[in-house]
C-alpha cells in the first residue's frame, strides 16, 4: 500500500506573500520578465512542489503541475489543429479553463510534457508520475468545429495522445496516469470512452492509471476493469457511492483510492483515514491500494495542502501498522 | 418609476478605477484608513452611477465598487466565516476564498447602507444586489456544518433578512446571484430551488437571479422553479445557443438577456447586439425581457464597459423603435385594407 496524489499543487505561498510565481506572471505580462525567466522561475516552484510531498513522505509523486494554465490548455496548446478560445468553468465549479476548439485535423507534433516530466524525475529522489489529460475529458470540456461526429473528434484526441504516452514511455516513465473525470458525468458514452482508451494507449507498455474524480463510476462498473489499464482511481468524496459501486463485483485491479477530500481544508483525522483504509482493505487487498486525494490539491490554500499530504502519510502509515497488527 | 419596455440594466459589477485599486492596496496595508477608503469608493459609485445615466440606462447597479469578491464581501460582513487563504481562480488570478468556521448569521445589514447611497444620487432605480446562500455556500470551504444542506438553509435565512431589509430601505428590485446553481444539479438543485423559497418569501419587490456560465441546458426548465421574477442569463458568450434551449419549454419567467460579453475586450457593434435582441424575440415575448451584460463587467477595462453599455442601450432603443414601429405599421396597413 503506498501513497500517492492526483496531480496539481498551488502555485503560490499562503497569504499575505504574492509568491514569486505570480509576481513573475505579473512582471511577464508587462514585459518586465522574459519567457525564460518565467521558466526559471516556474522551475524553482516545481522544486518546492516536490520537496512538498517528498517532506511529507509521498511514495509517488507529481511535479505538482506548475506549468499548467489549466489541464485542457497545456495539451491543446502544442497539439496541431486545436485553437484556444475564452474562459469556461471547470465542471461548473468557480475555477476557469480556456476551452480548446478542434478546428482542423489534430495532430501529435511534439512532446508536450516530455521536458516537464524528466525535470522533475531528475530533482525527485521518489519516482515520478507524469500525468496527460485524457481524451474523452479533453473533448468534453472543448468544442468541436471539425470533425462530423463527437466520437470522431475523441477518437482524434486519443490518437494525438497516444504519441505523447509514447514520448513518456520514450522517455523512461514507468507509470503514466490519464485523467478522465469527464467520465462521471458523461457515462452514457461509455462505449466510446473505451475505444478512445484503447487508441489511447496502444503499444504503451509503462503501467497505466485511469484516473477518475468529481464523481462515481456507477453504471460503468466493473466494466471499467476491462479497459487496458492497471490501476484505476476513484474519487470517494465527491464519489461516495463508489464505496457501493466497487461493491458488486470483485475490484481486480489495482485502485488508487481518493480518500483526502481535495475541494475542502477541513482536516481529515488520522482515525478517519485509517477507517477508511480499513474498509477498502475488505474489498482490495493492501498490495492492490494506493492512498490519495480526491483530486489534485491545488485549489486549496497552500498550507493546508501540505498538511493534507502530512495527513495523507500519517494517516496511511497508521492503517498499515493497524493491518500488520491484524495479521500477526 | 415606471420602465419603458425592453428595460436596460447590468448584472452587478464595474471596474474600479486604479486610484480605487491601489487604495484597497493600501488599505490592506493598513496604510488608508478606512473612511479614506470608504470616501474612494463613494466616488467611483458616483462616478458609475453618472456613467450609467449618461448611457441611458433604465435600472441602475452600484458597481459593487466596495467589493472584492462576491462571496467574499458577505463573509467578511456575517458571522461565522474565517478567510482560509488565496485560491487560483484562472491563470494570475487569485481570489480569497472563504471558510465557515461556525454558525454563520449577520451581525448587522450587509449591503443596506451602499443601496441607500447609490439611490440617493439618482431619480432611476437602483438594483439591490446579493449573493445567493447556495453560491456563499458552494464557493466556500465548510469546516462546521456537518451537511451542505444546513449550511445553505441557514445562510438562506440571514439573506432573508437582508432582502426584508433592503426593500424597507426602498429596494423596489432585489437581485439575488446563484451563478454556483449548477454544480451539483443531480444532487442540490432542489436544496438550491428550497433555500430562495426561504430568501424571497413574503418579499413584494421584484426579484431577480443571476445565473452565468456553465451549463444552462442542464437545469432547464427546472430552473424555472426558482422563487423570483427574473433569471439573467449569459446568452452572447455563447452567441445565444441557449435560445434553442428556451424553445424546448416555454420561458415562463421576465429574462434578464446578456447580449455583450462580459470576458471579451470587443466592444459589440449596436448592430450586433440589437441582432441578438431580435433573435431573443423570436423565441420569448418582448415584453418579459430586460437588457443586460452577460456577467458583472468588473474584469474589463473602464473604456469597454462604457462602450459596451453605450451600445447595448442603443442597440435597445433601435429595436424598441421596430417593435413600436412594426405596430404602427400593421395599424396603417390594415386602415389601408
Amino acid at each position: 500500500m503506498i501513497t500517492t496524489v492526483i496531480g496539481n499543487y498551488p502555485k503560490i505561498p499562503d497569504m499575505p506573500a504574492p509568491g514569486k510565481w505570480r509576481s513573475a506572471v505579473e512582471k511577464f505580462q508587462k514585459g518586465q520578465l522574459t519567457e525564460a525567466e518565467l521558466h526559471q522561475v516556474e522551475d524553482e516552484v516545481t522544486l518546492e512542489a516536490i520537496q512538498d510531498q517528498v517532506d511529507a513522505g509521498v511514495d509517488l509523486i507529481t511535479d505538482g503541475h506548475i506549468r499548467w494554465d489549466d489541464g485542457q490548455t497545456y495539451f491543446a496548446r502544442r497539439l496541431r489543429g486545436l485553437s484556444i478560445n475564452g474562459l469556461q468553468r471547470y465542471f461548473d465549479t468557480n475555477i476557469y479553463f480556456r476551452e480548446p476548439v478542434a478546428e482542423g485535423e489534430i495532430a501529435w507534433v511534439e512532446p508536450i510534457s516530455v521536458r516537464d516530466f524528466e525535470f522533475a524525475r531528475q530533482h525527485s529522489p521518489r519516482p515520478v508520475k507524469p500525468v496527460v489529460t485524457g481524451p474523452f475529458t479533453l473533448a468534453k470540456l472543448g468544442r468541436n468545429t471539425h470533425y462530423p461526429s463527437g466520437r470522431e473528434f475523441v477518437l482524434a484526441l486519443a490518437r494525438a495522445l497516444n504519441a505523447e504516452l509514447r514520448a513518456l514511455q520514450a522517455a523512461g516513465a514507468e507509470i503514466i496516469q490519464v485523467d478522465e473525470p469527464a467520465l462521471c458525468q458523461h457515462k452514457q458514452e461509455y462505449p466510446v470512452f473505451a475505444e478512445a482508451m484503447a487508441a489511447l494507449v496502444d503499444g504503451v507498455r509503462a503501467k497505466k492509471v485511469l484516473c477518475t474524480y468529481f464523481g462515481d463510476v456507477g453504471g460503468v462498473y466493473p466494466q471499467l476493469l476491462q479497459l487496458p489499464f492497471d490501476v484505476i482511481g476513484l474519487d470517494f468524496v465527491a464519489g461516495y457511492r463508489n464505496w457501493d459501486v466497487i461493491a458488486r463485483a470483485p475490484f481486480t485491479k489495482t485502485l488508487m483510492a481518493g480518500f483526502l477530500d481535495a475541494r475542502n481544508t477541513r482536516l481529515e483525522t488520522v482515525d478517519e483515514i485509517k477507517g477508511a483504509v480499513r474498509r477498502i482493505t475488505s474489498i482490495v487487498p493492501p498490495d492492490r491500494l494506493m492512498i490519495a486525494p480526491s483530486a489534485g490539491l491545488e485549489f486549496l490554500p497552500h498550507g493546508v495542502a501540505k498538511k493534507k499530504l502530512e495527513r495523507l502519510v500519517e494517516g496511511t502509515r497508521a492503517a498499515s501498522q493497524t493491518l500488520k497488527g491484524v495479521r500477526a | 418609476m415606471s420602465l419603458p419596455l425592453l428595460p436596460t440594466t447590468a448584472v452587478g459589477s464595474y471596474p474600479k478605477p486604479a486610484s480605487l485599486i491601489e487604495a484597497r492596496r493600501k488599505f490592506a496595508r493598513k496604510h488608508l484608513s478606512k473612511d479614506e477608503l470608504t470616501e474612494l469608493e463613494r466616488r467611483a459609485t458616483r462616478e458609475w452611477i453618472q456613467i450609467q445615466e449618461d448611457a441611458g440606462m433604465d435600472l441602475l447597479v452600484d458597481g459593487e465598487q466596495y467589493r472584492g469578491d462576491m462571496v467574499a464581501y458577505f463573509a467578511d460582513e456575517m458571522e461565522g466565516f474565517a478567510i482560509a487563504g488565496l485560491v487560483r481562480s484562472y491563470g494570475n488570478r487569485y481570489y480569497p476564498k472563504p471558510v465557515v468556521v461556525g454558525p454563520v448569521g449577520r451581525r448587522h445589514p450587509v449591503t443596506v447602507e451602499w443601496f441607500k447611497y447609490a439611490q440617493s444620487l439618482t431619480s432611476r432605480p437602483v438594483k439591490g444586489m446579493l449573493t445567493g446562500p447556495y453560491t456563499i455556500a458552494e464557493w466556500s470551504f465548510n469546516e462546521h456544518y456537518p451537511t451542505r444542506r444546513e449550511l445553505v438553509l441557514e445562510l438562506a435565512r440571514a439573506i432573508h433578512q437582508e432582502v426584508m431589509d433592503l426593500q424597507h430601505a426602498g429596494a423596489k428590485y432585489i437581485q439575488i446571484d446563484e451563478p454556483a446553481i449548477h454544480t451539483r444539479p443531480e444532487e442540490d438543485f432542489a436544496l438550491a430551488v428550497e433555500a430562495m423559497d426561504i430568501v424571497t418569501d413574503g418579499v413584494s419587490a421584484y426579484t431577480v437571479s443571476h445565473i452565468c456560465y456553465g451549463d444552462v441546458p442542464k437545469i432547464y426548465p427546472a430552473m424555472l422553479k426558482l422563487a423570483v421574477n427574473q433569471l439573467d442569463l449569459a446568452l452572447k458568450n455563447e452567441e445565444f445557443a441557449l435560445l434553442e434551449t428556451f424553445k424546448k419549454a416555454p420561458f415562463t419567467k421576465d429574462i434578464g438577456l446578456g447580449v455583450v460579453d462580459a470576458h471579451s475586450h470587443r466592444v459589440e457593434s449596436v448592430e450586433e447586439i440589437a441582432d441578438g435582441i431580435r433573435r431573443t424575440l423570436q423565441v420569448i415575448p418582448a415584453k418579459q425581457i430586460f437588457i443586460s451584460p452577460d456577467c458583472g463587467l468588473k474584469t474589463r477595462m473602464t473604456e469597454e464597459t462604457v462602450g459596451k453599455l453605450r451600445n447595448m442601450v442603443e442597440a435597445t432603443k433601435l429595436v424598441r423603435n421596430e417593435l413600436t414601429g412594426t405596430r404602427e405599421h400593421g395599424n396603417a396597413a390594415t386602415r389601408v385594407r
